[in-house]
């Protein structure tokens, strides 16, 4: 196995390939993660970019073994440092979850339990993992807020999720997904429902944080800037699959799949001053049911007949993209 | 919180005054009881000085404030019929009906509860059928027929279990009880069962209904991610976001069967407060009317006192005058 001649911190520290999740729904299966395959190195933050629909919360959700039916992972593999977890019973992903990967969800409103106080909420956490004191559990939990910059931490504990605004519930819901030292986070559009003056705050403080802790970050997000501030690589996904994925400054230089320059393309700082942003016509085609072919088929410009086949990924070098009429590499100036 | 809790008290006082005098116009207006008190060969004489003795001759008004100030000396009058102080009579009675309806409020609600959370926690189980089965059997069937059933089957038909009345008592802090008796338990179990099976259908209910919802939430979903087991999400949780409306539901139904568990007391033969208000109505016992009508009154609005109280322990929304 190549294993045996990497170095030790080469090993990818999550491996995800050809996953796929379906919803076995009364109208039919909605094909909402199909064949997703991307790996994430130690510290390393990736961005999981498309609109709406496009399955990024679904994949979130997959990896960390947390699909509600009628949903199920009905294929392919997710590997973390090593063990795989597709397939593996509750109680060993219940080991894995909040312990070795976590998760921040969208909207820190609704998150945290709200008849329960902060202090106890994290004391649950930590519980979950290991044998706490209440004392001890507090000390922690003061500590792990005044690290996602929480002031005064250790009498917020005895406050109520309600006595804190949306940004500070956000940093202790991301406080309490790096308690036990997580190793990766998948974070899921964190920042969407904060204003946008908060949005920025809790970006840099969470590409800060992760650097210094060593955390590996998926961050799922629908807007490309954000991405591209934060991640190295970016994948971008299509009606459940990866459609281009490489190193950020290449995809955004010069993107090979017609969905990304067109993302790009609706992008302000994109624009041409003085022009419209160019809107990519149409919508998210639903999954239920997705027919064979390119899913992107109706709204591109560059459809052929070949692509009522479906396009398998290509690869070249650390880029990849699934397109039969592939936009060329630009010549670099 | 203190000023909340003054606030609701001074309203509980409001509406027990207010009460107190609807209930005392509303009695007076349903009839006469010198009627039914005096037979009718008496002489004018008698009748007038009988009148004179029971206070009927004042005015309502004169009637009212001798009664209020009488109250506020712990004393509710007498008894026309059983010539004895009303308290002692009410006070011989509640324990009995106290001790069937706390035992068939919380047995409903510690059984119908947890039944409800797991019905509500996995829908598709068999289990779940089951006991949504049992729910709707609960809310269906009319208690006095599940009364009658259930005494035919354990009392006349299997001789396990007595049909009627309260057994042995024990004597604790003054009063009679029967549920410190092996004996007052044997014939407790079958009315507080009658009591209860209605409102173990609606606990199962709303525990369920809770459940489901609770359990979509975004905030069970992160619990999950954070690796916290089912059993911890449940019972920390779930329980606590789902007992607003169970808290709620407790003091009502508390509240109603206390003033109105005559039926299963009737069926019974359980020395309830139930029989003796329905034959003070009979008898048009006005002090005993009256009385019984103005502690239901208390009872209910001190009940609501303690779910309000409830809600703003469970619920730290609910509480005001905190800085945010
Ligand atoms: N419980 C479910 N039952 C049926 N279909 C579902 C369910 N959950 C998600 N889906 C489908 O899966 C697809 C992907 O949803 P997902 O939430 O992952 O999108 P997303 O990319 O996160 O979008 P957004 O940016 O709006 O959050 C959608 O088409 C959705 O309809
Ligand atoms: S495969 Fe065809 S339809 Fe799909 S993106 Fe490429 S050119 Fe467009
Ligand atoms: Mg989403």
């Amino acid at each position: 196995m190549t294993a045996l001649t990497m170095p030790e911190g080469e090993a990818p520290i999550l491996e995800v390939k050809d996953l796929a999740t379906h919803f076995f729904t009364r109208a039919g299966v909605v094909k909402a993660v199909d064949g997703v395959s991307f790996s994430l190195n130690r510290g390393e933050i990736i961005g999981l970019v498309g609109e709406s629909g496009s399955g990024k919360t679904v994949t979130g959700f997959s990896l960390i073994g947390l699909v509600d039916p009628p949903g199920r992972i009905v294929g392919g593999s997710v590997k973390l440092e090593g063990q795989e977890l597709v397939g593996l019973d509750d109680a060993g992903l219940r080991k894995v979850r909040g312990a070795r990967i976590a998760m921040v969800f969208q909207d820190p409103m609704m998150t945290l339990n709200p008849v329960l106080t902060i202090g106890q909420q994290m004391h649950l956490a930590l519980a979950a993992h290991e044998r706490v004191s209440k004392g001890a559990a507090r000390v922690r939990s003061a500590e792990a807020l005044t690290r996602v910059g929480i002031p005064d931490a250790a009498s917020r504990l005895d406050a109520y999720p309600h006595q804190f605004s949306g940004g500070m519930r956000q940093r202790v819901a991301i406080a309490i997904a790096l308690l036990h030292g997580t190793r990766v986070i998948i974070a899921d559009e964190p920042t969407t429902a904060l204003d946008v003056s908060i949005q920025a705050q809790i970006l840099s403080e969470m590409r800060e944080l992760a650097r210094e802790m060593g955390t590996a970050l998926v961050w799922i997000s629908h807007d490309l800037s954000t991405v591209s501030t934060l991640a190295s690589r970016i994948l971008v996904m299509y009606a459940g699959r990866i459609v281009e994925e490489g190193p950020t400054a290449q995809v955004l230089r010069a993107p090979r799949h017609p969905y990304t320059a067109g993302l790009l393309r609706s992008l302000p700082a994109m624009a041409e001053p003085g022009t419209d942003l160019a809107q990519i016509p149409g919508t998210t085609p639903s999954l239920l049911n997705l027919p064979e072919g390119c899913p992107f088929r109706p709204r591109c410009e560059r459809a052929s007949e070949l692509c009522a086949k479906n396009p398998p990924m290509t690869r070249a070098g650390e880029r990849g993209y699934r397109c039969h009429h592939a936009l060329e590499e630009a010549v670099s100036a | 919180m203190s000023s909340f809790l003054l606030q609701r008290i001074l309203q509980g006082i409001v509406i027990m005054a207010v009460m107190s005098v609807i209930v005392f116009a509303g009695v007076y207006a349903i009839g006469n009881p010198m009627e039914v008190l005096i037979p009718p060969e008496a002489t004018q004489d008698v009748r007038l000085r009988t009148i004179a003795r029971f206070g009927l001759d004042k005015s309502l008004v004169e009637q009212y404030f001798l009664f209020i100030s009488n109250l506020f000396q712990g004393d509710l009058g007498q008894s026309y019929i059983y010539n004895e102080p009303v308290l002692r009579l009410i006070g011989n009675r509640l324990p009995a009906t106290l001790e069937l309806v706390l035992t068939a409020v919380l047995g409903a609600t510690f059984i119908g509860v947890p039944l409800g959370i797991y019905a509500g926690y996995k829908p598709e189980s068999a289990t779940a059928r089951i006991i949504m089965a049992v729910s709707i059997l609960g809310f269906s069937v009319p208690t006095f027929w599940v009364g009658l059933i259930l005494i035919l089957t354990f009392a006349v038909s299997l001789g396990w279990l007595p049909s009627g009345g309260r057994g042995d008592t024990v004597e604790v802090f003054g009063i009679d009880w029967s549920i410190f008796t092996l004996d007052g338990w044997s014939h407790l179990i079958l009315p507080a069962t009658n009591l209860a099976l209605f409102k173990l259908a609606i606990m199962i209910r709303l525990a369920r209904a809770g459940t489901r919802e609770v359990m979509l939430s975004d905030a069970v979903k992160f619990a999950r991610a954070a690796g916290l087991s089912e059993a911890t999400i449940l019972s920390r949780h779930v329980l606590k976001l789902i007992s607003i409306p169970i808290v709620t539901v407790f003091g009502l139904e508390l509240a109603s069967t206390l003033a109105f568990a005559v039926v299963t007391e009737t069926i019974f033969s359980w020395p309830g407060v139930g029989k003796l208000i329905i034959d003070s109505i009979k008898n048009l016992d006005r002090p005993v009317m009256v009385a019984y009508l103005i502690l239901t009154a208390g009872l209910f609005v001190t009940i609501n006192l303690c779910v309000d109280i409830g809600y703003a322990v469970l619920d730290p929304r609910l509480r005001r005058g905190r800085a945010e």
